[in-house]
């Protein structure tokens, strides 16, 4: 009966070997103890003898092959029977391993947030780096809560410090350290350095003629997003101005409709612009979307922000599918999130950026005639709505009269939209205010 | 193990009895006036002279010892003089046919040895080969206060130039024979046969063998002589040079004219006492030194005792044995008798002898005898005898004079060349072979199987897309070795390797595989398994001028050679005034698996002894070339492996392990991988844990960690490193050293005085546990593991955003495994 020759296992830490040579070859009569083969690990050549009288019927591998330990290499037996039970499954040393495919993102190290504490309590733990770092920097390093162990004030606690804080011209580090002062957010100096003079409480002149106050946290977060905004966008602005004979004449038969009790809702100019906006939108919807970096959000319904303009700041309260509301339903709908937001009572899910997927800010009644509004992102574009001045038109036939002509500012982020394609809307918005018809 | 010795069960099971042969004790009995036929009369007449000038010699030291004074020459010298007032017959009949190719060894106790081997070789040697000597060492150096105003025949100066080179020395005079850093108890001079004395008992025992072994190799002429004390045949080294000097293999497997044994004499200066323990009755039972032979081989060692307090006595047996030496017959063993008139040193006080015991040999006094009997046999006359006397001492009262004399035998200037010692650490030579003739080899390298399976390897890890080769077709850390080595076999015909299981095995952990088949025996061999053999005897090796590679099978085995690493091998350099070369390649492998005693980094040991030369390199690439740099050189390497990653392919090196020659300096810490967050230091195999942790910090808190290799520990360019941490500003040292005491810790040391001002975090060292290395199944939890290393870094240098520690690096928990000492 035929019987497999396996690869001996030599030590325990061995997985494979390579075949040396053949010294039988198949068809060759072979007597127990005959060397078959010799094999080598990494550290020894072993030569393998029969176990066995019997006719060498098949050899598997070929010298030099790499083999795993304990397969079967060749098969010994009577001449003529079969082998095929005892081969092996094909499979090698060097076995094909499906590819791992991970994808991973990249960590960076997240940046440690500035922490100022009132008064330092106790010694003050600082690394030698850090300290080098503060002198070099100007940083005043005494008030900054340290992230090291034991709180130890460390570079990274440094390097975020002088991001977030001016940095102190000498005269003011020694000012600084001397009178006991804080540092201040807003430098004059050169390269952003604070001078002497920005510390606060110093002024030789106006001595504390000032009080600090601290910002609200609406400020704050005002403060952040438009800052990220013209940080993480591209922004540009096109300027454009809108025949507003058409909306003026609606504005008048509303507000005669309202006189007569035959409207309730006192429908605004800007009402009648939004509305003309929400047509054009419908048109390019591209414009009506949010960027968000390697994708966009297209909008099927349009959610319109309004920026208002309350005491307690800028708030842009959206108002949601405003596409499928009448002129009344607009008007209505625009001025009841306006006044909340005013009282305060708004609902803070609907003054989230994402609210929206477009912004009209209105700044004509403040006898603005042009300005670049800031992108409420992730939103694509804003449209700044200008006062109307009367401008001089070509009526035809070479007569040019005045004409009362609205300013229209669309400040778009490139990121997601061409100027062209920008152009076309504005335009689009420009021919929906001059041709309006309710 | 030699397949070709064949273990017969019934041979070895048989019966029988082991028989001795006679020692034979003081058989000698000829009188003067008998060897005349042997001696001329200046032939008697420089044998008492040169006894007298011994004794003249150890008097005036005694005397400045005791009295500051010798002969109205007022001198402090404070430091050793072991004397052998009492021993000049033992001496100069142990000299007397000795040449200058003959080495001696000896001890802390060879000032005799030292004048009896000078001025024999200075007799034998003509005036042309004398001047050459004196002008040749040093520059001439310690010649020119010798030769300045001196009317005389060149043998009389170079007399007065032995008396003055070895009075410098211990004087500690730069114009000594060792530059004054040898001093009394190491003083030697190679040109003049006179190698170096020993001030650790017992210390000559295995590195004379050595010698011998080199003179066997290398087929140069003369013999070895290791004067030891009676009481160092109780040390662990001497036993083990014995055994290695009679071993088997010479007369059965060493091939053609390599057959035979070592060209060694065991000269056994037996004084009867080691300091105040009487061998014979107290410290030792062999009651008759030379009994000691009849254990360690078939022929005794040609072992007897002869009388040493006859001259002609111990010269007898001189001639006798040089013969059996010739006849390739050695090692052979003498217990030549002798008895010390004066202390130990100075302030001994003899309070273990009997003042009837020391006069009972004062009686008996050799020189007096020795005298008395030239002039009963016609030889000589009272009056000439009184005259070489009285000339001895003006020639040693001229000696002192001059030795003492600050203008023109100065100390070294300290103030001047501070660093004048540290100059002479290291030989820093860069030499392909340490002789110019043709290699022994069994074949051309490029017919080696080795050597031809290395042609079919990967000598990159990792093929063209990234993906690593199977470990077996690897070019691992290994065939770098192997590589290195068997290249400068083929240069270097001095270069012999040894160790345990060296041969045939192919070393434990297969790095010399093939070479059995390139070598004859005589370039690599197998060793007894006593480690203060393997290193003593290739310091012997070295001296003489050779290359050796000896190897320690496993790191904790050192401590077996603890004598001959820590205080033989690092300072012969240094203390010979850079006259003696030291390339010795040490080759120890750090284990794992194995526990306690199998698996110990003790890189820090060697580290701590100035001296030594420390690599431990952990990819082939750096195992190659750092190799090379160690065989190159003429200094003293411990070159350290570990068993963790014999297998380890070259992941680091762009275009793999070049296949010819190159070098790496030694003392270049190798960036492995580039980061900007964090700097990780690592000391051996601990470089794959620690790049594991970089992976982890990269991929979960995003901190990009920049790892570094240390490769080298002496020397060690702090350069590189403070580079990194201006970058980083934290760094973490990390090794598979128990961290207390470790070079570790001498990183993290340095570290903190170099780049303070830079450091974000005091440098933290992650070592293994200062306990027992446990069982394999446990070792996690003992070597440093990559998570050890992140909690180390979160703990003490930047805590990490939500990282969960697994293992205690709170100073807390430092503080109270140091009060409980583990």
């Amino acid at each position: 009966m035929a019987i497999p020759v396996i690869l001996p296992r030599q030590g325990q830490s061995v997985e494979t070997c390579i075949i040396g040579e053949w010294y039988k070859q198949v068809g060759d009569p072979v007597k127990t103890g005959d060397v078959l083969f010799s094999y080598e690990t990494d550290k020894a050549s072993f030569e393998e003898e029969a176990k066995e009288d019997g006719e060498l019927l098949a050899i598997f591998f070929e010298a030099g092959d790499e083999v795993p330990v304990l397969t079967n290499v060749a098969v010994l037996g009577a001449k003529g029977e079969s082998v095929d039970e005892f081969r092996p499954g094909g499979e090698t040393a060097a076995e094909e391993q499906a590819p791992e495919v991970v994808v991973q993102e990249s960590l960076v190290a997240e940046k440690e947030e500035v922490v100022l504490v009132e008064k330092p309590e106790g010694k003050i733990r600082i690394s030698p780096r850090a300290k080098a770092m503060a002198e070099k920097m100007g940083v005043v390093f005494e008030q900054i809560q340290g992230s090291g162990p034991h709180g130890r004030i460390i570079a990274q606690d440094v390097e975020a410090a002088a991001q977030a804080l001016p940095k102190l011209t000498p005269l003011a580090q020694e000012k600084a350290k001397a009178e006991n002062l804080a540092p201040v957010k807003e430098a004059t100096g050169l390269g952003g350095r604070a001078t002497a003079a920005d510390l606060i409480n110093y002024n030789p002149v106006y001595g504390d003629d000032f009080e600090v106050k601290k910002l609200p946290n609406i400020r704050k977060l005002i403060a952040k997003a438009m800052h990220q905004s013209l940080q993480n966008s591209a922004q540009l602005t096109h300027h454009m101005s809108a025949d507003a004979r058409k909306v003026m004449a609606l504005r008048k038969s509303f507000k005669k409709k309202l006189e007569s009790g035959e409207v309730s809702q006192n429908i605004t100019i800007n009402d009648l612009v939004c509305f003309a906006v929400i047509k054009a939108l419908k048109k390019f919807p591209q414009v009506n979307t949010h960027f968000i970096g390697d994708s966009m959000r297209w909008f099927k319904k349009v959610h319109l922000g309004l920026a208002v303009d309350t005491e307690r700041g800028l708030m842009v309260p959206a108002v949601k599918n405003a596409d499928d509301l009448s002129i009344e339903g607009l008007s209505s709908q625009l001025s009841s999130v306006a006044g909340a937001a005013r009282k305060g009572n708004v609902d803070p899910e609907l003054l989230k950026p994402e609210a929206a997927s477009f912004t009209v800010s209105n700044l004509g009644n403040y006898g603005v005639e042009m300005f670049t509004p800031v992108i409420n992102l992730p939103q694509t574009a804003i449209l700044g709505v200008c006062t109307i001045v009367p401008r001089p038109k070509d009526l035809g036939d070479g007569v040019y009269g005045f004409v009362p002509m609205m300013g229209l500012s669309l400040t778009y982020d490139h990121q997601a939209l061409d100027g062209g394609e920008a152009t076309l809307f504005l335009k689009e918005v420009k021919e929906q205010i001059e041709n309006l018809s309710i | 193990m030699p397949k070709v010795q064949f273990i017969d069960p019934q041979n070895v099971r048989k019966a029988g009895e082991v028989t001795f042969k006679p020692i034979p004790v003081n058989q000698y009995n000829k009188t003067v006036e008998e060897e005349k036929a042997n001696f001329s009369k200046d032939d008697f007449l420089r044998i008492y002279h040169d006894m007298v000038v011994i004794r003249e010699f150890e008097t005036m030291l005694n005397e400045i010892k005791i009295k500051s004074e010798y002969n109205g020459i007022a001198y402090n010298h404070p430091g050793p003089a072991h004397l052998s007032i009492g021993q000049e017959a033992a001496a100069v009949g142990m000299a007397y046919t000795l040449d200058a190719d003959d080495f001696i060894f000896g001890s802390h106790r060879s000032h005799g040895e030292i004048l009896a081997k000078g001025l024999s070789a200075i007799h034998k040697l003509s005036d042309e080969q004398l001047t050459k000597v004196m002008e040749n060492h040093f520059d001439g150096k310690t010649f020119a206060p010798v030769k300045a105003n001196f009317k005389g025949t060149v043998k009389e100066l170079a007399i007065r130039f032995l008396i003055y080179g070895t009075l410098a020395e211990i004087f500690a005079r730069e114009t000594g024979f060792n530059r004054g850093l040898g001093g009394s108890m190491h003083a030697f001079f190679t040109p003049f046969g006179v190698y170096p004395n020993n001030a650790i008992v017992g210390g000559s025992g295995d590195i004379a063998v050595g010698a011998a072994l080199f003179k066997k190799v290398n087929r140069k002429a003369g013999i070895v002589v290791a004067n030891i004390g009676d009481a160092s045949m109780a040390c662990g080294p001497v036993w083990e040079g014995l055994t290695f000097a009679t071993m088997d293999q010479f007369n059965e497997l060493w091939e053609g004219d390599m057959k035979g044994g070592l060209p060694l004499i065991i000269n056994i200066m037996n004084n009867q006492y080691g300091m105040g323990g009487q061998t014979c009755g107290e410290t030792a039972g062999y009651s008759v030194a030379a009994r000691i032979g009849a254990g360690l081989n078939a022929d005794q060692l040609h072992a007897e005792r002869v009388d040493g307090y006859n001259p002609l006595a111990v010269i007898d047996a001189y001639k006798r044995k040089r013969k059996i030496l010739e006849e390739k017959r050695g090692p052979v063993l003498l217990d030549v008798l002798t008895y010390r008139f004066s202390g130990h040193s100075p302030s001994d006080a003899s309070s273990y002898r009997s003042k009837e015991e020391v006069e009972a040999w004062q009686a008996a006094d050799s020189i007096i005898w020795f005298g008395s009997e030239l002039v009963k046999a016609g030889v000589a006359t009272d009056a000439e005898l009184d005259g070489m006397r009285a000339a001895t001492t003006d020639l040693i009262t001229w000696g002192v004079k001059l030795a003492i004399d600050k203008e023109v035998s100065p100390l070294m200037d300290m103030e001047k060349y501070p660093e004048l010692i540290g100059e002479m650490m290291f030989s820093e030579k860069s030499v392909d072979a340490m002789e110019d003739r043709p290699v022994e080899v069994n074949h051309p390298m490029e017919e080696n199987p080795r050597v031809k399976q290395l042609k079919t390897k990967e000598r990159f890890a990792f093929d063209k897309a990234g993906k690593p080769f199977s470990k077996i077709k690897q070019y691992g850390l290994r065939d770098g070795l192997f590589e290195a080595i068997v290249d400068r076999f083929y240069k270097d015909p001095t270069l012999v390797a040894y160790g345990e299981e060296n041969r045939d095995w192919g070393g434990a952990f297969a790095v010399y595989r093939g070479l059995t088949e390139a070598l004859p025996y005589h370039r690599l061999f197998n060793s007894p398994i006593a480690e203060a053999s393997i290193i003593g005897t290739a310091i012997g090796y070295a001296m003489c001028g050779g290359r050796v590679i000896p190897e320690i099978m496993y790191c904790d085995f050192l401590g077996r050679a603890g004598d001959e690493v820590f205080n033989q091998m690092p300072k012969w350099q240094a203390m010979s005034g850079n006259v003696i070369k030291m390339p010795v390649v040490v080759r120890v492998s750090v284990g794992s698996k194995y526990g306690a005693q199998h698996s110990q980094d003790w890189t820090a040991l060697p580290a701590h002894i100035p001296g030594l030369k420390v690599v431990f390199p952990v990819t082939p690439y750096d195992a190659k070339g750092l190799m090379n740099t160690a065989l190159q050189g003429t200094d003293p390497v411990i070159f350290f492996e570990s068993q963790r990653i014999y297998d380890i392919g070259e992941q680091f090196h762009e275009g793999g392990v070049p296949e010819g020659y190159y070098e790496i300096p030694f003392g270049e810490p190798d960036v492995k991988r580039q980061g900007s967050d964090v700097t990780i230091l690592t000391i051996g195999a601990t470089l794959y844990r620690a790049l594991e942790a970089a992976d982890i910090l990269q991929e979960k808190y995003g901190l990009s960690a920049e790892v570094i290799d240390a490769r080298t520990l002496v020397p060690f360019n702090y350069e590189p490193v403070i580079e990194s941490i201006k970058k980083t500003g934290r760094i973490v040292i990390s090794g598979d050293a128990s961290a207390r005491g470790s070079f570790m810790r001498e990183l993290a040391s340095n570290i903190t005085e170099l780049a303070f001002d830079e450091l974000d975090a005091p440098p933290v060292v992650v070592g293994s546990r200062n306990w027992i290395t446990p069982a394999y199944e446990l070792e996690d939890s003992f070597f440093p593991q990559a998570s050890w290393l992140i909690d180390a870094i979160h703990e003490k240098i930047v805590p990490l955003k939500g990282h969960v520690v697994k293992s205690n690096y709170t100073e807390p928990e430092q503080i109270r495994r140091n009060k409980l000492g583990v």
